[in-house]
């Protein structure tokens, strides 16, 4: 089991490790790269701190609007509020240029108003979209957060003499500080390894340096991508030093608590909430429903092609949810049983494989095949980007293999030893059974991140693989937007399917009543 | 525990925040009524009232348990005289000032209540002194306040720790404190003993009972501990399904329980069928005595009678046997099967009889309550 941790551990370092070697064997060159990425690096940190606050901003004051407040619907609302995670953020920037390309809703709306079309490009229009689509990743450990405190800290407040915002700012904000602080650092980390949106944008970030100089300036390349991981990590080293030590939470007692009520804030806040629903699900999907509604209607589409990148779409992810699970319980099994220092090197190696942005590891496999003599016959085969996927998501199923392992306590191992003799049957009978849960769930989670990669799948899938993203993508860059709207359908509806099972299923705050 | 109590007290003339409640001059905050009239509450989109028509009065400056098994209303009642719940119909005025009722809400900021909940609810990222102080916003004065109290409750030494490194009784001595600093009209406690340990719990509830009684503040505490309420309070009323069923002292409820569920409820007691006639019960153990105090009660037909462990002897003899003895060093409880299979509690002072000897239960009480059957 030592073994293979070792070398699971050293798989998923190899491509940073790769473009650091590379990068330092630069030499000359290096200076000269580095001051050709400052630029972008600066564009990425501005774009990524903006999208992170402000999808502060949204999630928290969504959080508490929709978990604290006396707005109409809020259990629905709730849920589509969250909603905007299912469109990956290309397609959602995809969407809204199709929205306001001639022809397009908000192009139609805006003319009927007599206003025109704005040029969506650059930073405004990735900030907008990359907002409008990460904030859920803030409303949810915020609104997590909310329904687990006490209700008891507030009304104490209230009772000593602060109002409803004094209150908000004196006693519940400062509860709610590590969850916003997770969920922005997520969002950040989110926006630094973008890429699919900030390319169709068109703003410059390291990500977009990276791909275009991946051919033709490999020096450029390399020192991108190395600042970029020292960027990503960076943040997760700061996230997890702000992290506060785990506590229990209090047990909430259950009496109901009066929502606050919002007075003449009420429709302002309403309204609130349901533009952002508009834009950061409505106009995206309905976008998306014209384009396709169109070319089905005037038989420029059919689905029957997209039958087989969907089939590809899935296959490929259940293969890599199920090597990522497999590849990660010997890993959970001596993180949780045996608290094993060798396991916790291998578990950083794993996480770091998620905060390397996925076209940093498509790009280090790339080289990598390309150069090396014997594996070279892997370049731009599945198990390559498999390999990729796994690399890059497998961290998603280490936290759910390590709540698998937990969930067979050693006073259950034992006295299944004391009963049954044979270890395949308790292996059968106990083990599985009670681990089974959490595995899938955090198989589905890689599932639904695979189904949702591009620049991996771009740069890694064999020629001629055709998967829902890179369907989406193609179309986008040949102008039919009738096919970026159908593939793009498909994948939404894909993916919400996938996240309703396995986030907004088993949220307690979006089921709260 | 509070040996500097009195000390405080003669420091506090004149009182340095200056306060309007201390009128008296002597240290005693000039506290508040609370009339409760016809209160009733039900939550949202149910028709199922949590609160039922409740009314309750408690003069300025008493102490007031509000007494029930879990769910019975009494938490949401605190609450609505916090002003932390609604209330759908009646109305609630402190001092003759209706605070809830009718199309007047006075939000909970605003009541000059002080509050202790269950957990204590220190706000975890602030400090002892700081958590005090939270209530004291922009008075002049208040350092010197929050020392006060903070000695009151005899935990003079902790103001910059932070609640997370206090012990369970800890906590609820600056969570009093904490309710005390801004000098409320009215002290509600929901629970505030519930969730500490046997012993410590029975050492904080006779400080902070020394000190409302001290202050002179009037109090309401909620619990669904008998024991706790009949300490505390100077009157208990008793909810059930969220009405209230009785209000009296503790003596009044224990001797006179207006029906056989509160009965049941204020203490252990075997309910026995009787027929009533003129003035005595005949039971299975025998003619008892019937209490007269209650004038609304029956005169004759069938009845129930309750009868208390401590109302019964058991002597040797041939009737019964014991079938378990708790052992209890002040007292002892035996239980003995009639010879009809009835089972019946004895508290006794001394361990005369073990399991399995033959017994004679008596009555020794002076009566019994009875209500119709």
């Amino acid at each position: 089991m030592l073994a293979h941790v070792a070398v699971l551990g050293v798989i998923f370092a190899l491509p940073g490790l790769f473009i650091f070697t590379r990068t330092s064997q630069l030499g000359d060159e290096l200076g000269e790269t580095i001051s050709a990425s400052l630029a972008p690096l600066g564009r990425t940190i501005l774009l990524s701190a903006s999208v992170a606050s402000t999808a502060v901003l949204l999630g928290t004051s969504l959080a508490w609007l929709l978990m604290r407040t006396a707005l109409p619907a809020r259990p629905s609302l709730r849920v589509l509020v969250v909603l905007p995670l299912v469109l990956p953020s290309f397609v959602g920037a995809a969407a809204f240029l199709a929205a306001l390309a001639p022809g397009g809703i908000l192009h139609g709306t805006l003319d009927l108003i007599g206003l025109e079309a704005p040029r969506f490009r650059g930073f405004w229009a990735s900030w907008i979209v990359l907002s409008l689509f990460t904030f859920p990743y803030v409303f949810l450990p915020v609104a997590a957060r909310l329904l687990a405190l006490p209700p008891s800290l507030e009304e104490s407040a209230r009772v000593l003499g602060r109002g409803s915002v004094a209150t908000f700012f004196a006693v519940t904000l400062p509860q709610l500080r590590s969850a916003i602080a997770s969920g922005g650092l997520l969002v950040f980390l989110y926006t630094v390894s973008e890429f699919g949106a900030v390319q169709l944008l068109g703003y410059d970030t390291l990500t977009r340096v990276i791909f275009a100089s991946r051919l033709s300036d490999r020096a450029t390349s390399f020192t991108a991508s190395c600042i970029l991981i020292v960027l990503a990590g960076t943040v997760v080293l700061l996230e997890r030093l702000s992290r506060p030590p785990q506590r229990a939470n209090d047990p909430v007692r259950s009496h109901p608590v009066e929502p606050q009520q919002l007075g003449r804030w009420r429709l302002p806040a309403l309204f609130f909430v349901l533009f952002v629903i508009l834009m950061g699900l409505v106009v995206p999907v309905a976008s998306l429903a014209t384009w396709a509604w169109r070319g089905v209607r005037d038989g420029r589409v059919g689905v029957d092609g997209l039958l087989g990148a969907a089939i590809n779409t899935s296959v490929v992810g259940v293969i890599t949810s199920v090597v990522a699970v497999i590849a990660v319980v010997p890993l959970a099994v001596l993180i949780v049983r045996h608290r094993a220092r060798s396991a916790n090197v291998a578990s950083i190696a794993v996480v770091s494989g998620f905060a390397v942005p996925g076209l940093v590891i498509a790009l280090s496999l790339v080289f990598w095949t390309l150069n090396a003599p014997v594996i070279g016959g892997l370049y731009q085969t599945l198990p390559l980007l498999i390999g990729a996927y796994v690399i890059h998501f497998g961290s998603q199923a280490l936290g759910a293999a390590e709540d698998a392992v937990r969930a067979v306590p050693d006073s259950l191992r034992e006295s299944s030893q004391l009963l049954e003799t044979s270890a395949s049957v308790r292996l059968r009978r106990v083990d599985m059974p009670l681990m089974r849960p959490s595995l899938v769930s955090g198989g589905g989670l890689v599932l639904l991140s695979t189904v949702k990669e591009l620049p991996a799948t771009l740069l890694l899938a064999p020629i001629g693989f055709r998967t829902l993203a890179t369907e989406v993508w193609g179309s986008y860059e040949d102008g039919f937007f009738a096919e970026v709207g159908v593939s793009g359908l498909i994948l939404v509806a894909l993916s919400a399917m996938l996240t309703w099972v396995l986030v907004l299923r088993r949220s307690d705050a979006i089921r709260a009543s | 525990m509070f040996g500097t109590l009195d000390t405080v007290l003669a420091r506090r003339q004149p009182s340095p925040v200056g306060s309007p409640a201390d009128r008296h001059g002597d240290g005693r905050a000039a506290s508040s009524a609370v009339t409760i009239a016809d209160v009733s509450v039900t939550f949202g989109g149910s028709d199922d009232a949590v609160v039922r028509s409740a009314s309750l009065d408690v003069p300025a400056g008493q102490v007031v348990s509000l007494l029930g098994p879990s769910g019975c209303g009494k938490t949401t009642l605190l609450r609505s005289i916090a002003g932390l719940q609604r209330i759908s119909s009646g109305s609630i005025a402190v001092d003759g000032v209706t605070v809830a009722g009718g199309k007047t809400f006075v939000a909970p900021e605003r009541r000059r209540v002080g509050m202790v909940f269950q957990d204590g609810a220190l706000f975890p990222h602030l400090t002892v002194e700081q958590n005090v102080a939270f209530g004291l916003r922009g008075r002049s004065g208040g350092a010197e306040r929050v020392a006060e109290v903070l000695e009151l409750v005899d935990m003079g030494g902790f103001g910059d720790r932070l609640p997370g490194t206090l012990s369970g009784g800890q906590k609820q001595r600056v969570a009093v404190a904490r309710a005390l600093a801004p000098e409320p009209a009215v002290l509600l406690l929901d629970e505030p003993f519930s969730a500490l340990d046997a012993g410590l719990r029975v050492q904080v509830r006779r400080d902070v009972k020394r000190l409302i009684a001290r202050l002179g503040i009037t109090t309401i505490v909620v619990t669904h501990d008998q024991e706790e309420a009949f300490a505390l309070g100077e009157r208990v009323a008793v909810m059930s399904g969220g009405s209230i069923q009785q209000v009296g002292t503790p003596t009044e409820l224990y001797e006179q329980p207006s029906t056989p569920w509160v009965a049941e409820f204020m203490g252990e007691g075997i309910r026995l069928a009787g027929q009533l006639d003129d003035g005595r019960v005949t039971t299975s153990l025998g003619q008892l005595p019937a209490r007269t105090t209650n004038s609304a009660g029956p005169t004759s037909g069938a009845v129930d009678v309750i009868i208390r462990p401590e109302q019964l002897v058991v002597e040797a003899g041939s009737e019964a046997k014991v079938v378990d003895v708790e052992y209890y060093g002040h007292d002892v409880r035996y239980d003995v099967e009639l010879r009809g299979g009835h089972l019946l509690s004895v508290r006794a002072l001394r361990a005369d009889f073990a399991v399995g000897d033959e017994v004679n239960v008596v009555f020794a009480g002076a009566d019994v309550p009875v209500w119709p059957r």
